[in-house]
């Protein structure tokens, strides 16, 4: 077993932004490893850089600088992204296919024969409760039935790495449940997950490790407990230093 | 992913496809359309002799309206023909007298609706109504699943293009099938020329498709799209026709009126731009339309002067399509979401 399933090395990430173009540092020198078998969640305030080292990590946005491993290769082998399961913090699936058709659509996508996506599928639609409206155009679903299915797609090729961006954003508590085991079970497997989260809580209760994003920067990495267990308080309370700037602190 | 992989990832854009034309009512619209056009040949009757002459034979006949054909004892010691012969749409509600035979009638209604209503009316609606498919599916929202998936942008891109190729081509071949196919169980003639015009109308779609196709992965905007292939289809329109206009107005080249630099730059632009104007002159030849309707004198002078190349302007048109493709595909490879 390969002891990081994702690894970041000294990257950086500039977008243009604005009419003039002007680029933007989403990413300054970001160091960071993902371990085989572990949680890691990713937290920090808005505009840290979070979802772009998670775009950086999918190829679906390039890094300015460093380098990048996902599962062992480097980041432009998209054969890799067969064993990566994905949730988008803002998706949306198409509205015009039904579960079952979205299922076997992103089944060949990730290269899957269609005989195992069929099997996969009628279990997964089981598991996130769609099986009996499995044949219903997906505009019909409710926000967290959306969400549901879209944490099926994730598990459809039976990934070694998850990245569940905000996955439970405006999820009930159903749906919020089978995230959590998700992703309990994929550690259970030996498998492991990166959760980007502002919901601190979950993250203090499924991560074995914790990174900290601030302003592109990397200000804090590593297990969970080293940053709660010293003063016995909350990941809430802990990680609240960190999301403000020094300079900011002076006056708290 | 190995070849079959691909293939299966191209089948799933493809049904994709067919599925969102179907969401969005375009595929209903389009066959509305093929419908009407099916109807309209199935309540044709033509009341006229099937040819006037054998193959290969040239018919003596008369307009019924000639002065010469009020003396019909002489005519028919002559050996000539009087056409009487009459054509009825709507199911009789509209009677038309035949120009010639029942063939000619049959040829004249297919070169209607291949020249005037597919070729220009349903070719712009075409680029229209599919204008929304790929910046619909090109959405940072819609995408950033797909784009983590093993499959690769340039197998995305050409997928969903092929897909709407695939889209178009059904309807083609829904419309000029219908059509050929109610026509000839009416009246009995099946003129197979006709067909020539679905592969003929689908390379001229994805000529213009793949402009679209350029803009929506540089735009992700669905109206930039629709106006943007608009204007393109017109310019190249405008680029072809007048280099036509020009070079029928060149003969012989001593006396022309125009510069040599503008006749280079012309020459520059028709070559390197798609051409719609050929397009149009070679369905208008592949469908034998001579014997119904009289080509524009432009092109008719640039014909008979050799400077029309029909082949050379087709190969033009679909390399300028493949560069364009290839540009589209380098483009959405290299975008950040």
């Amino acid at each position: 077993m390969r002891d990081a399933v994702a690894h970041f090395v000294h990257v950086s990430k500039r977008y243009p932004a604005g009419l003039l173009r002007r680029p933007i540092l989403a990413l300054d020198n970001v160091t960071l490893r993902v371990p085989s078998g572990e949680i890691v969640g990713l937290v920090g305030p808005n505009r840290a850089g979070k979802s772009t080292l998670v775009k950086l990590l999918l190829t679906i946005c390039r890094p300015t600088a460093g380098q990048i491993t996902r599962l062992g290769r480097p980041w432009r082998d998209r054969g890799t992204l067969a064993g990566v399961g994905y949730i988008h913090e803002s998706q949306s699936l198409p509205r015009h296919l039904t579960a079952w058709g979205l299922l076997e659509y992103y089944g060949a996508v990730s290269g899957l024969p269609g005989r195992t996506v069929r099997q996969r599928a009628t279990k997964l639609l089981d598991r996130v409760g769609l099986a009996d409206r499995d044949r219903e155009p997906i505009a019909r679903y409710s926000k967290g039935m959306v969400q549901r299915l879209a944490l099926a797609q994730a598990l459809l090729n039976e990934p070694e790495l998850l990245v569940f961006d905000e996955p439970t954003e405006g999820m009930d508590l159903v749906a919020r449940r089978m995230v959590f085991d998700a992703l309990i079970e994929q550690r259970r497997q030996g498998r492991s997950a990166l959760l980007v989260s502002h919901a601190l809580a979950d993250v203090e209760f499924l991560c074995d490790r914790v990174a900290v994003l601030r302003e592109g920067r990397l200000v804090f990495f590593g297990p969970t407990p080293e940053l709660t267990a010293g003063d016995g308080v909350s990941l809430e309370r802990a990680v609240e230093p960190l999301y403000h700037r020094e300079e900011e602190l002076v006056g708290v | 992913m190995t070849l079959v992989q691909q293939f299966r990832t191209v089948t799933w854009l493809v049904r994709d496809t067919f599925r969102q034309s179907l969401a969005h009512g375009i595929f209903w619209v389009l066959a509305i359309v093929s419908v009407v056009c099916i109807t309209l040949c199935a309540s044709v009757t033509v009341n006229a002799p099937a040819a006037l002459a054998d193959p290969g034979e040239n018919a003596d006949f008369l307009p019924r309206n000639d002065p010469d054909a009020r003396d019909r004892e002489r005519a028919a010691k002559s050996g000539v023909t009087i056409v009487e012969g009459t054509m009825t749409l709507g199911f009789g509600a509209i009677e038309l007298p035949v120009a010639r035979d029942a063939r000619r009638a049959v040829h004249f209604l297919q070169l209607l609706l291949a020249c005037g209503v597919a070729d220009t009316c349903g070719l712009l609606l075409a680029l229209v109504w599919t204008a929304g498919f790929l910046p619909s599916f090109l959405d940072g929202r819609n995408i950033a699943v797909l784009l983590a998936k093993p499959a690769s942008r340039w197998l995305l891109a050409c997928g969903k293009f092929v897909g709407v190729l695939g889209f178009v081509l059904a309807h083609a071949v829904f419309f000029v099938g219908g059509t050929w196919l109610a026509l000839g169980l009416k009246t009995g003639i099946w003129d197979a020329i006709y067909l020539w015009s679905v592969p003929l109308l689908l390379v001229h779609f994805a000529i213009f498709f793949s402009f679209s196709m350029l803009l929506a992965v540089s735009t992700r905007s669905t109206v930039i799209c629709i106006f943007g292939s608009i204007v393109f289809w017109l310019v190249c329109w405008g680029m072809n026709f007048g280099r036509h206009a020009v070079l029928a107005e060149s003969y012989p080249p001593a006396e022309s009126r125009f510069s040599g630099r503008a006749v280079a730059l012309l020459e520059a632009g028709y070559w390197t731009l798609p051409k719609p104007a050929d397009l149009g002159i070679v369905l208008y030849d592949a469908l034998e339309a001579a014997d119904s309707f009289t080509q524009n004198g432009v092109f008719q002078i640039v014909k008979d002067h050799g400077d029309f190349h029909p082949w050379c302007s087709l190969a033009a048109s679909l390399a300028f399509m493949f560069v364009l493709l290839a540009a589209s595909s380098r483009q959405f490879a290299t975008l950040d979401y």
